[in-house]
């Protein structure tokens, strides 16, 4: 709960701002998203778009960037950023002077919530303090396990000393919110080791956790293993794994707010930042809120190789190919590989299924007022009194949410819940190879 | 031709002891046709017949004979479906014959088949004349071919012609034994004219092509005429005989076979064993006319739904040449729409599959066969049932008779205790045991139409690693104890999977598709019950655990369309699951257990 006293950072809007308000000129939009496509040796279990990074290719990308924030620049404020990867951390200090400098020069930074992903490996405390003098306030580490068998297995570059190095260093140059990223049910990973990652962990006193289950994606060297029949997936154990740790984390004072998140939610610390349109209520103060405005839909830029981005109904993606990408912008276009608009009803559909991730659930009136439609009406009166007899959903005055029991089935429930657009009314894929690029607005 | 010179004869051969290549020399040596030519077969005319080795139409050739006699016979050799599924035609094919050349591969011996053709030809009084064929094999065994044909099918051994199709060895004899020990047709003393349909295939341009054989008077264009079981009068358009190719003659004359066409283009309405005749002067009907019935029942799905009206098409183009084939639509809440469709037998079953898959490009599945049960209900009423939907409730049910069949397995020495047990595990009574040769026996049997239908046939080939062979032919009905087995989910029958099975069956079949379905059926979020159940009582049990979870893995900005468009694709495909008892379950589960069936 959110107690009084906080600061509450308000996004003004400058002049000319305000001007383009009054016009019919849209709001611009609050959230962006960078993708860094370099990591220093690729993980056994990653289906990420990054790659090591060879000859100059860094410096060309930093300069591409910089070109593709400049064309966003205009109709984009953010109240988020995240760098994403990859491994941003493995930037030079000097490439993210570049990269920094040029968001200031385009009116991108000064967000209050400003995330950079970080590997334990690659955390130095210059690095550090730089960021945190470039307006950066939060920090995700790549923790994943803190066993050391199990990092190897995994393919992780960094080792167990390295995450408790870096995360000194990270406390010293001045970052009071931080994330730890954790896997379960890797292969190998007794229940003991399990709680002893998470012992440890816990220890570091961190004000976000983030832990999900191993995914096995196509085409990565893990999926391959089980395929071969190297192990087994045993869903038993992961789920008590995953009981063990909402236990665990609860006890150490952290609140679950999304299917694999948790946070602190303290009355004291760090600044409030608020989202357009967005309730905050029931969602920890140490929540990331950038990955909040994702779950409830809120229009987002992304920039960098394979960026994912929503703005203004239109869902597009960037290649996910660093030359191509680069090549493109060096032309001065940005690089999309495919654009999709949904109709209203399969938005909202889609809204509807992630935004019952997060245990807040939906605001039925915010639901109502972000996409035009009431998840109170006929369209998904029968899937949610199903859902509700099923004990995944419950149904308050103000929310819909879904229950303990539910949160373990929300990829069932959104499958429910989502709407499937016959043919998509603008679906727009490029054809492969060809570099012919959607005009964005 | 007059009748004194004309003979009818057909072959009876166990697969691959000749036949064709007896009838290739026959056709040469009487210059029916000028060569050879290998890659045309000349009677077996289907892709699938020739792999099989049998032949489902029956092709009459007309060939002209000098004989030493210097007299010219016209010698019309009635080519006969080779297996007893097709025994009904066999018996009117026969019927249209006064003779039969029996052949005996003289390294193999007397076969299963050969025993209940000769039986059938016995029945119709036709002169056999028995050929030991192959005599040019070094491993050939003369004397021990006619001691089997004497213990086995009672006849004299020492009538047999040695002879080699392959070499040309005994040809000659062949063909002056036809002439000399194969009565003419009779001369019948009737005032009108009648004939014997023994065959029909269907032509794109001619209709329906009826192969006739003329018992009395003469066929020729022109003529009006009436099928007397059918009721249909028609005009006579043409007629003709086979060369092999077909030729059209000035008529068909008493004694001769050949084939008349009438502009009919439904081939149902003529059938096989009618009679021909004047309709002002209508002769009597011929003997032994049936209408065809199917012996085996079995649904026919698309395996894609959307398919239905192709599979129908393909079905009715395939009825066109194949009046024995029967089907409506039913259909069922696994697999959608589909056929009921009725087999003369097994292989005829089979066959029809597999043109429909091999000629029509059709995906299909096929349920678990069912042989026609009586079902005498309280009260005396008898219903006959094909498919378990149908039987009626147990309450009223006083008793069930099922098919039996004689069946006859000649099988190595070595194999004989398998076989015997195999024959009993299939409920099946051996009735006599002969020894054929040095290596071999013959079991006759009687067993249960049913416990054939499966994999009777593949195992005794398995048993005896290819040795033995199978035949078999129909013996009546007898009471047992029959019962339906439900297989139901979450206490939701499926009806893909119900079947009439002997109480003592029941059990094991229970719980092998249990076992089955648990291994196919996704899990879901909650328990699933998968029973087999006879009436109330449940026989079979199997769990399928429920899912705990579906979802402990992260998903943020990138992964939103990615995932939204995997959570589509589950939806679409939930679309083409069937919900039984609130268990989703994809068709593929359906089509993957019937396939194993
Ligand atoms: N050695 C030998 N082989 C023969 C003879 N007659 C037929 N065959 C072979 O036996 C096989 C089966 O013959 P086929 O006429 O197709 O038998 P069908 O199945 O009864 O029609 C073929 O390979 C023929 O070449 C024969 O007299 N001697
Ligand atoms: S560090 Fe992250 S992005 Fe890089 S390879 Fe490993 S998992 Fe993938």
């Amino acid at each position: 709960m959110r107690g009084g006293g906080h600061t509450r950072v308000r996004i003004e809007l400058n002049p000319q701002e305000r001007a383009l308000k009054l016009s019919t000129v849209p709001e611009p939009v609050r959230s962006l998203y960078v993708h860094v496509p370099f990591c220093a040796h690729k993980c056994e279990y990653c289906a990420f778009y990054s790659a090591p990074p060879s000859g100059g290719v860094i410096e060309r990308y930093v300069g591409a960037l910089v070109k593709e924030l400049e064309l966003i620049a205009a109709e984009c404020r953010p109240s988020t950023v995240f760098f994403g990867g990859g491994t941003p951390s493995l930037l030079t200090l000097k490439q993210w002077e570049t990269v920094l400098s040029a968001m200031a020069r385009l009116g991108l930074s000064g967000a209050p919530e400003f995330s950079v992903e970080c590997n334990p490996a690659t955390v130095s405390a210059d690095k550090a303090r730089l960021l945190r003098d470039h307006g950066v306030n939060r920090i995700s580490m790549g923790v994943q396990s803190l066993d050391e068998g199990l990092l190897e297995r995994l393919g992780r570059v960094h080792t167990r000393d390295m995450v408790f190095r870096s995360f000194d260093v990270l406390r010293a140059a001045g970052f009071s919110n931080v994330n730890v990223d954790l896997m379960f049910a890797i292969p190998g990973q007794t229940p003991e080791i399990w709680d002893q990652t998470l012992t440890e962990a816990l220890a570091l006193g961190s004000e976000h956790l983030s832990c999900y289950e191993v995914i096995y994606e196509e085409d990565t060297p893990l999926y391959q293993q089980l395929q071969a029949g190297a192990f087994a997936v045993d869903e038993a154990l992961a789920c008590s794994m995953y009981d063990h740790l909402r236990e665990r984390a609860a006890a150490a004072g952290f609140q679950q707010y999304e299917v694999a998140n948790w946070a602190r939610n303290s009355a004291t610390a760090g600044p409030v930042v608020e989202l357009p349109g967005v309730s905050l209520a029931g969602i920890p103060s140490h929540a990331c809120r950038h990955n909040v405005g994702y779950w409830r839909g809120l229009d987002s830029f992304g920039v960098g190789p394979s960026a994912s981005e929503y703005v203004r109904g239109l869902r597009s993606r960037n290649w996910a190919n660093t030359d191509l990408w680069i090549t493109q912008l060096e032309r001065g276009r940005r690089a999309k590989e495919f654009a999709e608009a949904l109709s209203p009803r399969a938005r909202a559909g889609e809204m509807a299924a992630f935004g019952l991730r997060m245990n807040a659930g939906w605001p039925w009136e915010e639901f109502r007022t972000r996409t035009g439609l009431d998840l109170r009406d006929a369209e998904w009166r029968e899937d949610l009194v199903g859902l509700v007899r099923r004990g995944w959903v419950e149904e308050t005055e103000t929310h819909v949410r879904l229950t303990p029991q539910g949160l373990r089935f929300a990829d069932a429930v959104g499958e429910i819940l989502i709407r499937v657009d016959e043919a998509p009314p603008e679906a727009v894929r490029a054809p492969a190879r060809t570099l012919r690029l959607e005009a964005m607005p | 031709m007059d009748a004194a010179h004309i003979r009818n004869f057909s072959i009876i051969a166990h697969i691959d002891h000749g036949k064709t290549t007896l009838s290739d020399r026959l056709l040469h040596r009487t210059g029916t046709v000028a060569t050879r030519d290998m890659e045309d077969q000349l009677l077996d005319a289907m892709d699938l017949e020739r792999e099989r080795g049998i032949t489902i139409k029956a092709h009459p050739v007309t060939m002209l004979y000098t004989a030493k006699n210097g007299e010219e016979y016209e010698l019309n050799l009635i080519d006969t479906p080779g297996h007893v599924d097709f025994a009904y035609e066999v018996s009117r094919s026969l019927s249209a014959c006064e003779g039969a050349l029996l052949i005996v591969d003289a390294a193999q011996g007397v076969e299963a088949q050969t025993v209940a053709n000769v039986h059938l030809a016995m029945k119709q009084n036709l002169h056999i004349i028995p050929i030991i064929n192959k005599i040019d094999l070094p491993h050939a065994n003369i004397p021990m071919a006619r001691q089997q044909l004497e213990d086995i099918l009672a006849i004299p051994g020492d009538d047999a012609i040695l002879a080699s199709a392959k070499e040309g060895i005994g040809i000659e004899e062949i063909l002056e034994a036809i002439v000399a020990r194969i009565p003419a047709p009779k001369i019948n003393p009737l005032e009108t004219f009648q004939a014997l349909i023994f065959d029909s295939y269907f032509d794109t341009y001619k209709g329906v092509v009826i192969l006739v054989r003329v018992t009395a008077g003469e066929l020729r264009p022109g003529m009006h005429v009436k099928m007397l079981h059918s009721g249909r009068s028609v005009e006579i358009k043409e007629v003709g005989s086979f060369n092999p190719k077909p030729y059209t003659r000035a008529k068909l004359e008493n004694g001769e076979t050949g084939y008349i066409t009438a502009n009919i283009k439904t081939p149902r309405e003529v059938k096989v064993g009618d009679t021909i005749t004047d309709p002002r002067n209508p002769s009597e009907e011929l003997p032994g006319f049936q209408e065809i019935q199917p012996m085996v029942y079995s649904g026919i799905y698309p395996i894609n739904t959307a398919d239905f009206e192709g599979l129908k098409v393909a079905i009715s183009k395939l009825q066109l040449n194949d009046s024995a084939l029967t089907f409506q639509t039913e259909s069922s809440a696994a697999l959608g729409f589909g056929f009921r469709c009725g087999f003369l037998g097994l292989l005829h079953m089979e066959i029809v599959q597999e043109r429909l898959r091999r000629e029509f490009d059709m995906d299909i599945i096929a349920t678990y066969p069912s042989v026609i049960y009586r079902v005498k209900l309280t009260g005396g009423v008898v219903k006959e049932v094909d498919n378990p939907a149908f039987l009626p409730d147990v309450t009223y049910i006083e008793q069930i008779e099922e098919p039996i069949v004689k069946a006859f397995v000649i099988c190595p020495g070595e194999n004989l205790g398998d076989i015997m047990g195999l024959i009993s595990e299939k409920r099946g009574v051996i009735k006599n045991t002969e020894t054929l040769d040095t290596r071999r026996v013959m079991l006759t049997c009687r067993i249960p139409m049913n416990e054939i239908l499966i994999d009777f046939h593949d195992r005794i080939k398995s048993i005896t690693r290819g040795y033995g062979s199978m035949d078999y032919e129909q013996a009546g009905y007898e009471v047992s104890d029959m019962v339906k087995l439900d297989m139901l989910v979450n206490n939701e029958p499926m009806d893909a999977f119900s079947s009439l099975v002997h109480r003592s069956k029941a059990e094991n079949r229970g719980r092998t598709l249990a076992a089955k379905l648990k291994e196919v059926i996704p899990r879901q979020q909650f328990q699933i019950a998968i029973q087999g159940a006879i009436g109330g009582k449940i026989i079979a049990r199997e769990t399928i655990s429920a899912m705990r979870k579906d979802v402990t893995a992260k998903c943020y900005g990138g992964d939103i369309s990615r995932k939204r468009k995997l959570l589509e694709k589950q939806k679409e495909g939930k679309k083409r699951m069937k919900s039984i008892g609130s268990v989703e379950i994809p068709q593929e589960a359906f089509i993957e257990v019937l396939k194993t069936n």
